[in-house]
């Protein structure tokens, strides 16, 4: 390899990326199997929730093309870009949106599912929190949506997809090692202070939605019932 | 007077069979009930496999979701029972009633774990009983997600 190439993800982006894949795949499946994988389709939600809080800070303190200032999609720049008249490194504006989507969608489904019920004998963490009417809205809403997010990974792969076979860019590969080919200014920022921050709100919004926090029940006074 | 006879008898059944059908909200209500109450059981389960194991615990509940599965409980969903109010508005889909053959499938599905269910029961193997109740809440899953409103 003589050509150039330059850093385009950081470290801490690409293990997110990675992560919420699996993450996702595992609460895909988790959530459709239901019976003993529900409760690690709980456990998998507050991952994601750490994921989330996580790459919403990085958004701000990480490296250069993993912030949302320097892909956030303009009007303008969608036009520029759908003209081919856009430059630039990182995500696409179009791209961007199915970012923005995606970590959107993600944020809605870890929510209401924080508060959802199956019926059985599962509920989400925060389900103590609303009425059990409000809980069956938010595990409609949760089932509903789902299928919006298969959809939208079946279209984020398949425009991945495209662009390799038909723009020959391949945008994989330096998902996995973090480099780019080419000409291209490397990424900066990110550095341990940023990570520690961010990883220290994951930590916290972990905690605060996995309801560890909820005052325990009192323990059952004893009671006298018939034993019959 | 035999013709006649016949006829009173004729009568007398037609009316019985009239008036032993059921009311439309108290089917629905049945129906809700019967799933409260397999709802209670199954977080006594769930509460045992989790916590100490009570063998007897479990067997009774067990038994009552057994029981309840092998009602008949198909009689409480009268034709016109896709709408109405028992306890609540019921949350029955209408394709309940018009898919015959998923509807089979699903309760003969939970039919057959909930039996599975009592008679790992009466084992009173703990880890057994943790992993037929995932089979069995897996096939509670089954039904509703097909034939539920999830509102």
């Amino acid at each position: 390899m003589n050509g150039q190439r330059f850093r385009l993800w950081d470290l801490p982006t690409r293990l997110f990326h990675w992560l919420l894949v699996m993450a996702v795949v595992a609460a895909v499946v988790s959530g459709q199997l239901g019976g003993n994988l529900i409760d690690w389709h709980g456990r998998i939600g507050l991952f994601v929730v750490g994921l989330l809080a996580f790459r919403l800070v990085w958004g701000l303190l990480g490296s250069t093309y993993s912030r949302f200032h320097q892909f956030f999609p303009t009007p303008a720049s969608l036009k520029a870009y759908l003209r081919g008249e856009w430059r630039g490194e990182g995500h696409n504006p179009l791209a961007a949106l199915s970012v923005f989507g995606l970590l959107g969608l993600l944020t809605v489904q870890v929510a209401s599912g924080l508060f959802a019920n199956d019926d059985i004998t599962f509920t989400g963490p925060l389900f103590d929190l609303v009425d059990k009417g409000l809980s069956n809205r938010l595990t409609g809403l949760h089932h509903w949506l789902s299928n919006l997010l298969i959809a939208l990974v079946a279209l984020h792969v398949a425009a991945i997809a495209y662009y390799g076979h038909f723009r020959k860019q391949q945008l994989l590969k330096p998902m996995i090692t973090g480099w780019k080919e080419g000409e291209g200014e490397a990424a900066r920022g990110g550095g341990i202070v940023a990570l520690i921050v961010s990883l220290a709100v994951a930590v916290t919004a972990v905690y605060g939605t996995s309801g560890a926090w909820l005052p325990e029940p009192p323990p059952p006074p004893p009671v006298a019932t018939p034993d019959w | 007077m035999k013709t006649k006879l016949t006829l009173a008898l004729l009568a007398v059944t037609l009316t019985g069979t009239v008036s032993a059908q059921m009311k439309p909200e108290d089917a629905i209500k049945f129906r809700q009930s019967a799933y409260t109450t397999m709802g209670w059981s199954m977080a006594r389960i769930k509460g045992n496999v989790e916590g100490t194991y009570n063998k007897e615990d479990v067997i009774k509940a067990a038994n009552v979701i057994q029981a309840i599965a092998n009602s008949g409980m198909g009689a409480l969903y009268l034709p016109g029972t896709d709408q109405g109010t028992g306890w609540e508005k019921t949350r029955v889909k209408p394709a309940f009633f018009t898919d015959k053959e998923g509807v089979a499938k699903v309760a003969m599905a939970f039919n057959k774990e909930a039996n599975e269910m009592a008679k790992v029961a009466a084992t009173g193997d703990a880890a057994a009983a943790k992993e037929q109740f995932g089979k069995l809440s897996a096939t509670c899953k089954g039904c509703h997600d097909d034939f539920k409103i999830k509102n």
